[in-house]
């Protein structure tokens, strides 16, 4: 436990004392405040303008922080034989490899927080009241973005960490649209399209299910018990894909 | 009754054979071909060869680092948690600070957290690096990095030392350096196995060494003997590897 701790903490500072994510959170502040702007020219609407405008702006940086150093985590160690320090010692690939994730949803924490609180904020700047559920909807993007961490772990384990960025991105978009994709095919009559969309639905996280952006800007009401049911659902599929990226990255030898 | 005279040894590799697959028609490279090596307790040894040899390899596979295709390899210690390595032309986190680097490793063996701070000032005075242990591992010249290398070998107090090229590319004060640790460790009573090209290091330091040509052992036997037969340890060296 002590050894995952150590670990996680390592990659922690690795990722938070990285400049480069300094420049792109600052970048992201700048374009969640660049929703003041569009909120100026959208006639009565700045509040809500605000609030998508910021979401997807959290959502769209988050997934760029998450999967650019998530693909490169495993390979930077192995690039800069540091990994020879590592696995010389008593420690298991199953550590490293959730310490590596751990850490980095550590990082992920910490991004997502300044952002979230910053559009928050600015929300509240803009309609004179707090707005808690912009946080909740940060929330949810945070729980989105670890399951495309893991994947995208995964991945490295495989791949390059190029291929790894590119397939932890598809991941995303196809866990926006696996649920549309089976809910189309059932309506066909095709039954090897359905069969083959249940097969995606299934490998890809149904992502959709906990974003609660376009419930939170239009203040609609939010049905909170299902959505932990499938925090709950991505979290084991978190489990699942690092115990096979643990599987694989236990065959490799340096 | 066991002889009391009687070595432990703490390293056996028998008949180890390494394949690696290169190239993308995964062509087969056979890197060591049937390596036997005894390393007894207490020992300096040196690991001698030509560059290719399979130096590196024979102490990655003792590691666990590498999977051997065949044969057998035995820790005689109580697994890697008493056992030290210091990598070739070693690269640490640059982000981290020695004290910090040496922090992270001693929590790797899980050091309890009450001795770990009297631990770390110790081996970073030991190896003369107290000056520069809140200095980022970027700004260490290669000299620091090879004796914060060899502190984080160090930090499990381990009996058995794999040290890959230790001396290479440091200027003449850091190769005295760490030879001065090398010595202290065998006057604690440590086993030393390490690579080396410089061949006076090895008749200074070591007691025994083997000469890998080709991924096997082709001689084994103390400096001594090999002195008997040569001049120097390099006219040996010469002689054994082009025979």
């Amino acid at each position: 436990m002590r050894q995952l701790a150590a670990i996680a903490a390592n990659t922690f500072k690795e990722t938070i004392r990285d400049r480069v994510l300094a420049v792109i959170v600052v970048f992201a502040l700048v374009m969640i405040a660049g929703g003041l702007w569009l909120g100026a020219i959208s006639l009565g609407e700045q509040g809500r303008m605000m609030k998508d405008f910021g979401l997807v702006a959290v959502t769209g940086f988050g997934l760029i922080v998450a999967v650019f150093i998530a693909a490169s985590l495993v390979h930077k160690e192995v690039d800069k034989r540091t990994v020879f320090v590592l696995f010389s010692k008593p420690v298991s690939r199953a550590a490293f490899i959730t310490g590596k994730f751990l850490g980095l949803c550590g990082t992920m924490a910490v991004v997502l927080a300044g952002m979230g609180l910053f559009l928050f904020a600015l929300v509240w700047l803009l309609q004179g009241s707090p707005s808690f559920m912009v946080l909740a909807a940060v929330l949810m993007i945070y729980v989105q973005l670890l399951a495309i961490i893991a994947v995208t772990i995964f991945f490295s384990t495989l791949g390059s960490a190029i291929l790894a960025s590119v397939l932890g991105i598809c991941v995303f978009v196809a866990g926006q649209l696996s649920h549309n994709v089976l809910a189309l095919t059932r309506l066909g009559s095709n039954t090897v399209t359905e069969a083959l969309s249940w097969v995606i639905y299934v490998l890809i996280p149904n992502l959709t299910a906990v974003d609660v952006k376009a419930g939170v800007v239009g203040e609609q009401t939010l049905a909170w018990g299902q959505i932990s049911l499938w925090v709950v659902y991505l979290l084991a599929y978190v489990v699942v894909v690092l115990a096979l990226a643990t599987v694989i990255f236990r065959r490799k030898e340096f | 009754m066991p002889d009391p005279k009687e070595t432990r040894i703490v390293l056996d590799l028998a008949d180890v054979h390494k394949t690696v697959h290169v190239g993308f028609r995964r062509r087969p490279l056979e890197i060591l071909r049937g390596v036997d090596l005894s390393v007894e307790e207490s020992e300096v040894f040196g690991l001698l060869g030509p560059n290719g040899a399979g130096k590196t390899t024979t102490i990655k596979v003792a590691l666990g680092l590498m999977r051997a295709t065949s044969g057998s390899v035995e820790l005689g210690v109580d697994g890697l948690g008493k056992v030290g390595y210091l990598p070739e032309n070693p690269y640490f986190y640059d982000y981290l600070s020695g004290r910090e680097f040496l922090g992270f490793c001693a929590r790797l063996f899980e050091l309890a957290p009450e001795i770990l701070s009297q631990r770390i000032d110790e081996l970073l005075r030991d190896v003369g690096l107290q000056g520069a242990a809140s200095t980022h591992l970027r700004k260490y010249s290669k000299g620091m990095l090879q004796r914060i290398g060899i502190a984080q070998a160090l930090v499990n107090d381990p009996e058995l030392l794999l040290l890959d090229e230790p001396m290479t590319g440091l200027d003449p004060i850091g190769r005295v350096e760490v030879k001065r640790i090398i010595e202290r460790l065998h006057e604690r009573g440590k086993t030393v196995l390490f690579n080396s090209h410089i061949l006076s290091d090895v008749h200074e330091l070591c007691s025994h060494i083997a000469i890998i040509c080709e991924g096997r052992v082709v001689w084994r036997g103390e400096v001594a003997e090999a002195l008997d037969e040569a001049r120097t340890l390099e006219d040996f060296f010469v002689r054994v590897v082009t025979a």
